[in-house]
């Protein structure tokens, strides 16, 4: 009787122990790599627009490119991915793919989500495929670049392209002024000359019409004074910090020069302003845009770093597009493989100068004979592009936090920035004013 | 109902109860999680969630898989203490995994598990101890406390799917069902006390029923030790009686073939010194028989014939002794086979006919002795006829007693007549299993 008891229970543990392991695989994902649920592809998440907002109609021609050439050398593998879905749509898409759980093995990462996604562990750690793959080469990406795919110190996610921001110089307003082409080297205190010598009534009628630089704005002078704005979680702001007091006195006394006068971009295109700040994507963009081709065709221009500030360098920030693996991706290391190719391989990453108005993050690319070609070759005669400022743009920029609502937060300390320009009273007793109530702000986002 | 069943009723019903929690949780999650993906607000739920979440069709199915494993596990019994802290152990992590399907938003679940490890103890310390190990994990898997430390999803952060006013349907019918099973758990500690309080009473009573059928039982053995003593004397009474008997029936016999033997003799001593000499003879060997039968009494108060034949063949030799001894004419006739019978029937039936021989001879001065032995169904019948002076009133001696006296044991009868020469007859029920052995 007892014998027949144990037995019984025996049988229900092990029964037990049977739904366990069932449950265990459906909820690891493990029951995909069974035969029967195994599928050999790998799906990629990529949106149909450019990431630098400029339709060129190249959308999937690199991944296209990409994919034919990785199934070519993994054969077996079929990578696919679904096509149509806009750069605003994007993120959203992938949220409703992560939760249903059908989320692609490898997909883009925007930038202002990638903290997100990271945060929530849709991402997979890198960190141990980096480390057991002797193959891969960290140091041929840009470090700024390969830096922004990670948070809190884990590489979540390998950069595909970037664009660095750049100044733009109005060559034929400095030689008719008579003034040196600024060196690459060249600080806040360069810039400010430049811009009082050259902000002038060039036609005598009252109105000032010749200015030194329009877009430089106080977030381009916290980059290049090492201002760190905000923590990386967003949760402070250190707007009292004596650099950033620093880089806002330098803000009002670029824009004093001006005397009021509001200058708008169209006043670059004109070919009457001496500097502006540019995206390299949007400097790409206008070049290749057949209505703007004669945009800057009034004068010659060249470009250059930004400016360094007295506690900083001539650094600006990059803008990255990244690509990461799904946390829960079972094709692990065709995935990985993947990424590599799709970040890592020179063929791949040359053809986003053809076809994508960002910069590879490769810096053998972009240091290449073909991409210097490339650029001497444009049909803007007498405008080129200095590649190793580029380079250089690229190497040394800066990776600014990329939290949920950064931009909310940018927008609150931009209000906050204006306030104490356009106050008359103290700076520094208005910066801890405003900088308590984006605090307070901060807090109540959280 | 049975009311020792009434703790294990309560118990079903608050595992049937956490089912349709489990299920009323996940199926509402799973419903609002799919509600983010079509409303196309995935994104803000991972912004607000800051994880990712299990994919909805999941839910359900490792919740109530979590479960079914848990109520198997519930249903093993163990005695052994070791298997039922490992069973126990099961039971709790199955429950963490349950509660991390969960979101840690329900945690009634321990409440099930201390209520089944409430019915194994009747030990009050150990419960105690194992309770409040299974009250502190309890404790543990709270929502608030664990979301401190580490990053968990709030159920709430899923139903805020919902408007508002079905929010607050559906978070009220959850803390009505959570109430609920507190409830019902309260209720099952009450219950199970109350069984214990109840089985603590039934178990004294027993007790008590037992003490007063212990101090019966003593008097029953006092008196049986009465009635042994009484029994006792009352054996050593009829042993002494079966002493006289046998004495009476050996010797007596014997000692009167001798004498009548003698009488012979000293009429014969003249007349024929010869057949006198053979006569002498005779009741040489009737005196050695009966010595014999002396000493096989103080043996074994047993007819020696009996020891060393079979009935029938002992019977013929004392008959034909006796006849020779006595010169008394016996004529026995023995229709049946006479086998099969136990000692003490043959005893009784050799002892009434050697009686029955030595009265007729004795008292009656027979010459001639008719001695028939035969069956009538399952009765044998023992009958004894002589042609001697035989006796208007008969004065039960020894022999006629005795005869009675030893068929009364055997339950059979006898009947005896003195008008013409002297007639016994004795009947004897054959017991069972003699039958086969007669014809």
């Amino acid at each position: 009787m007892e014998q027949k008891t144990d037995r019984k229970y025996g049988l229900r543990a092990g029964i037990c122990a049977m739904i366990l392991i069932i449950l265990w695989m459906i909820a690891t994902d493990t029951y995909k790599k069974l035969p029967g649920f195994y599928e050999d592809v790998i799906k990629i998440g990529v949106f149909s627009d450019s990431y630098w907002e400029v339709q060129n109609g190249y959308a999937y021609q690199i991944l296209d490119d990409a994919i034919a050439q990785f199934e070519e050398r993994h054969p077996g593998v079929r990578v696919e991915y679904v096509s149509g879905i806009m750069k605003e749509d994007y993120s959203e898409w992938l949220s409703e793919e992560i939760v249903k759980g059908t989320e692609p093995d490898v997909f883009f990462v925007l930038g202002e989500h990638f903290n997100d996604f990271a945060e929530a562990g849709a991402l997979k750690d890198l960190t141990h495929l980096i480390e057991e793959d002797e193959e891969f080469d960290e140091e041929k990406y840009y470090v700024s670049a390969y830096e922004y795919g990670s948070y809190e110190g884990t590489q979540y996610a390998l950069p595909y392209e970037c664009a660095p921001k750049l100044m733009f110089v109005n060559k034929s307003i400095l030689m008719a002024e008579g003034i040196d082409m600024p060196k690459s080297d060249w600080t806040w205190e360069d810039f400010y000359r430049i811009c009082r010598e050259v902000t002038r009534d060039t036609d005598g009628n009252g109105t000032i019409d010749q200015f030194g630089t329009v877009g430089y704005t106080w977030e381009d002078a916290f980059e290049s004074n090492s201002v760190s704005l905000f923590n990386e979680k967003g949760t402070e702001c250190y707007l009292t910090d004596q650099k950033a007091g620093a880089a806002i006195a330098f803000v009002e006394r670029l824009e004093s020069l001006n005397s009021g006068y509001s200058v708008s971009s169209r006043e670059f295109a004109l070919g009457n302003v001496v500097f502006q700040p540019m995206l390299f994507s949007e400097y790409r963009a206008y070049r290749s845009y057949p209505l703007s081709i004669k945009k800057y065709t009034g004068f010659e221009w060249d470009c250059l770093t930004m400016p360094a500030g007295p506690d900083g360098a001539n650094i600006s920030r990059l803008d990255t597009l990244t690509i990461a693996m799904s946390a829960s991706t079972v094709h692990t290391r065709q995935a990985w493989e993947l990424m590599k190719f799709l970040t890592g391989d020179v063929g791949i990453q040359s053809e986003i100068f053809d076809y994508s108005e960002g910069v590879s993050v490769l810096k053998e690319v972009v240091e290449s004979e073909r991409i210097r070609r490339v650029f001497t070759e444009s049909p803007d005669t007498g405008n080129w592009l200095s590649l190793p400022v580029l380079s250089q743009a690229v190497e040394r920029a800066v990776v600014i936090p990329r939290f949920h609502d950064y931009d909310d937060a940018v927008a609150e300390v931009d209000r906050a920035v204006r306030t104490i320009l356009d106050s008359n009273s103290n700076i520094s007793m208005e910066t801890i004013i405003q900088n308590r109530n984006i605090n307070s702000y901060l807090k109540s986002k959280q | 109902m049975d009311k020792n069943r009434f703790p294990e009723w309560v118990l079903g019903t608050m595992k049937n109860l956490n089912m349709v929690i489990i299920l009323y949780l996940t199926i509402v999650t799973s419903y609002s999680l799919s509600g983010y993906i079509q409303e196309h607000s995935a994104m803000d739920f991972l912004l607000r969630a800051k994880r990712i979440t299990t994919v909805p069709w999941k839910i359900p199915i490792l919740a109530v898989g979590l479960y079914v494993c848990l109520l198997l596990l519930l249903s093993i019994h163990c005695k052994n203490n070791i298997r039922f802290l490992i069973k126990t152990a099961a039971e709790l992590s199955v429950a963490f995994f349950l509660s991390v399907t969960l979101n840690f938003s329900y945690t009634g679940i321990v409440l099930l598990i201390i209520a089944d490890t409430m019915s194994y103890f009747s030990d009050m310390k150990r419960r105690i101890i194992l309770l409040a190990a299974i009250c502190a994990v309890y404790m543990m898997l709270d929502y608030d406390l664990l979301s401190v430390q580490y990053p968990i999803i709030s159920m709430e952060v899923y139903w805020e799917y919902f408007q508002r006013d079905v929010q607050s349907i559906l978070l009220g019918v959850r803390n009505i069902l959570n109430s609920l099973n507190t409830l019902v758990f309260i209720i099952y500690a009450i219950v199970l006390i109350l069984a214990e309080v109840s089985e603590k009473e039934r178990i004294q009573g027993l007790n008590e029923k037992l003490h007063a059928t212990n101090e019966e039982l003593k008097e029953a053995n006092r008196k049986l030790e009465e009635y042994a003593r009484e029994s006792e004397k009352a054996a050593e009474t009829r042993e002494r009686n079966r002493l006289a008997r046998e004495i009476h029936d050996t010797l007596g016999h014997s000692l009167t073939g001798i004498i009548t033997g003698i009488d012979a003799c000293v009429m014969l001593v003249d007349i024929a010194p010869e057949a006198t000499k053979a006569q002498l003879k005779a009741i040489a060997n009737v005196a050695r028989q009966g010595v014999k039968d002396v000493r096989r009494s103080v043996k074994a108060l047993r007819p020696d014939a009996l020891e060393s034949l079979d009935l029938k063949h002992a019977l013929i030799q004392m008959m034909e002794e006796t006849k020779r001894s006595t010169s008394v004419d016996i004529a026995y006739e023995i229709e049946t086979k006479l086998k099969g019978f136990d000692k003490d029937e043959e005893d009784v039936i050799y002892r009434i006919v050697q009686e029955s021989i030595t009265n007729a001879i004795r008292h009656g001065k027979a010459d001639h002795i008719e001695v028939r032995i035969d069956r009538n169904f399952n009765m044998l019948q023992i009958h004894v006829k002589d042609n001697g002076t035989g006796c208007g009133k008969i004065e039960k001696g020894f022999g006629l007693h005795h005869m009675e006296e030893r068929l009364s044991m055997l339950h059979g009868t006898l009947s005896y007549n003195g008008d013409d020469g002297f007639t016994v007859d004795a009947q004897i029920p054959i017991r069972w299993g003699t039958e086969e052995e007669n014809d």
